[in-house]
């Protein structure tokens, strides 16, 4: 019964930590995007300070190619909402991870218990 | 791995007795790794900032001639003698794989803008190091008075000037005892001094009795200067009552009892609560000017008893209005709720304007800000005609329980006769005009139950056979009681039923 209930224990708690890990991957992928952001709204904003006169230019692999102002902030504006965009799905796809790991936290929680009753253990209830 | 963490689940439950003093130890830990880190953030920024300082020394300085001698680095290891040029031709890097050509002053331009967005960061760096190291201080608090005698606490506030501790108009002759007090506050500060000198735990006892008998009449004092203001004050402003009664209640639960909580602000509260002067309660009730409480550093004094120290902010005149049900409430000034009521309607409207958006009422607040008697020069706010302390003047002397419940009554009744007057005066569309007849027809009623004896200033005398008021531009628009005289006699009628209800409730009550 107790190995069982360990067994149990063990496979629930393989699949929190997994789940844990995408948390993890989901968030770094989410900081990175806002670093995106703020960058991309920095060049927004320098762009904006700029005038025809100067040529804009794109770093393309080792390539640097002229590009239009106008052209370059309407590029930099689409990119931006990209991002926005981004961010939204990785925020979603956050909540939903955070609440499927609260269940399997809680799921954990009483596998524990069980098997702690199991083991005869002296138990404060949680 | 299950079985040990299974042990170690166990082993916490088992010594939860003893997790205070090592929790605390975590949180300040934590504390200490989050001000560590936002400190090294703080120098990578700060070096960037100087990077960018000596970068736009540079580009002011380059273009200062054609061409430059330099020494060219050639591959990693080595350099060769060339020349700069175009010096006013510059490649800058945008971010994010975008570059312009620009001149030097241009790039100067962006260097700028740049610059700010770092001074932002640095800012907010700060503020959280700050945030984060009260924060420990607090922690600290806590420990050592947990784990220090009893629950004793010094709290102390050094008083610079007398005359600000103690707002409002200082009537002497009820408190004969008056200067006594300071005195008593004056030696119990050298005995404080001296104590500090101590090493000695029983004087430190001492100390605790006299101080609890200090706060004991320092309480006094301020239940005192409660009924004086109440006294002095006039009408009310309606819209704070909520905030004031839940104010209140906060008030009232944190005590006397200090209770130091990590929370800054909440210290800050506590302190405030056990303080003598009003104005404590006064800060918390306006929420146009939160209460800014000086740092309440925490120290321990030789003698056992950790010190708080607490100081007041300067705050600006304000009026004590009392409304119904002991509460008390705070009007500000006339033009501070001017201005405020601008900035809500964020009107860009030039100051050429602003008279009439004075009379300009949107909301019922504005009706508060317009109507204004002019009692001795000062502008003093009107109180809420649904109020139970309407029906009087400005000397406010019953506040009971029953009368705000009869009150209540009168305006549920009387809510009918309301609309039956909005009903004639439905054409008006003009909003001002219909709170005006609201304000001039409630008041009628209050002729019933007392002689209105307000302090009402006639500016313009309204013709008598307009059934409504309506604002005439003066300084003040006033209800002259001519009017209500009228309006009086109007309605007769319909009182009488309601005075039975009013009767039976009043004698129910009673």
């Amino acid at each position: 019964m107790a190995e069982v209930i360990q067994k149990k224990l063990q496979s629930e708690l393989d699949k929190y930590q997994q789940l844990q890990k995408d948390v993890n991957k989901s968030m770094s992928a989410r900081q990175k995007l806002e670093a995106q952001l703020t960058e991309n709204n920095i060049v927004k904003e320098e762009l904006n300070l700029l005038d025809s006169q100067n040529t804009v230019y794109k770093l393309i692999g080792p390539v640097l190619v002229k590009q239009d102002l106008d052209e370059a902030k309407a590029t930099v504006g689409k990119r931006l909402e990209y991002i926005n965009g981004e961010i939204q799905r990785y925020e979603n796809l956050l909540k939903d991870m955070e609440r499927k790991s609260e269940q399997h936290r809680e799921v954990l929680s009483s596998l524990q218990q069980e098997y702690q009753r199991a083991q005869g253990h002296p138990v404060g209830k949680v | 791995m299950t079985s040990s963490h299974d042990q170690m689940a166990a082993t916490g439950k088992v010594k939860r007795s003893n997790d205070l003093p090592q929790d605390v130890e975590r949180l300040k830990e934590e504390h200490r790794k989050v001000v560590k880190d936002c400190r090294g953030q703080i120098e990578h920024w700060k070096k960037v900032e100087k990077d960018y300082e000596s970068l736009q020394d540079r580009l002011r300085t380059l273009p200062n001639k054609l061409s430059y001698d330099i020494m060219v680095p050639f591959g990693p290891l080595a350099f060769m003698p060339g020349k700069l040029v175009h010096t006013n031709e510059l490649t800058v890097l945008l971010g994010d794989n975008w570059f312009a050509k620009c001149s030097a002053k241009q790039a100067d331009t962006l260097v700028e803008h740049r610059m700010k967005h770092v001074k932002s960061a640095l800012d907010d760096l700060q503020k959280t190091v700050k945030n984060f190291e009260n924060r420990a201080d607090f922690t600290d608090d806590l420990e050592k008075l947990t784990g220090s005698t009893g629950d004793f606490v010094d709290i102390r506030e050094e008083v610079v000037n007398e005359e600000e501790v103690t707002k409002g108009k200082h009537r002497l002759a009820h408190k004969p005892n008056s200067k006594p007090k300071q005195e008593y506050v004056l030696k119990l500060k050298e005995e404080n001094g001296k104590g500090e000198g101590d090493k000695g735990s029983k004087r430190g006892v001492l100390f605790e009795k006299e101080l609890w008998a200090r706060l004991d009449e320092l309480e006094r004092q301020e239940e005192l200067q409660d009924e004086r203001y109440r006294l002095d004050s006039t009408d009310t402003n309606g819209e704070d009552t909520t905030s004031s009664s839940s104010e209140e209640e906060k008030e009232s639960d944190s005590g006397n009892s200090v209770q130091v909580n990590g929370h800054p602000k909440e210290n800050g509260w506590v302190s405030s609560s056990s303080s003598s002067s009003s104005q404590s309660q006064m800060n918390g009730t306006n929420g146009s000017h939160p209460e800014e409480v000086e740092e309440a550093d925490c120290e321990e004094t030789s003698n056992g008893l950790p010190t708080i120290y607490f100081s007041h902010t300067v705050e600006p005149k304000k009026v004590r209005i009392n409304t119904g049900k002991n509460t008390t409430l705070k009007f500000s000034e006339r033009k501070e709720q001017k201005e405020q009521a601008k900035r809500k309607k964020k009107n860009g409207k030039g100051n050429g304007h602003s008279p009439h958006e004075n009379y300009k009422i949107i909301s019922p607040a504005d009706i508060y800000r317009v109507f204004v008697d002019l009692v001795n020069g000062e502008p003093i706010p009107r109180k809420s005609i649904l109020k139970s302390r309407s029906r009087e003047n400005s000397v406010c002397s019953d506040t009971s329980e029953s009368s705000t419940a009869d009150f209540e009554e009168r305006r549920a009744a009387f809510g009918r006769s309301l609309s039956h007057d909005d009903a004639t005066h439905s054409d008006t569309s003009d909003g001002i005009t219909e709170e005006d007849s609201t304000t001039g027809s409630i008041p009628h009623i209050n002729e019933r139950f007392e002689a209105f004896t307000g302090t009402v200033i006639e500016k313009d005398p309204l013709p008598s056979s307009i059934p409504h008021l309506t604002i005439a531009p003066p300084a003040l628009p006033t209800i002259p009681e001519r009017k209500l005289e009228e309006v009086g006699t109007e309605m007769p009628q319909e009182p009488p039923k309601r005075m039975s209800k009013f009767k039976t409730t009043r004698l129910q009550q009673k």
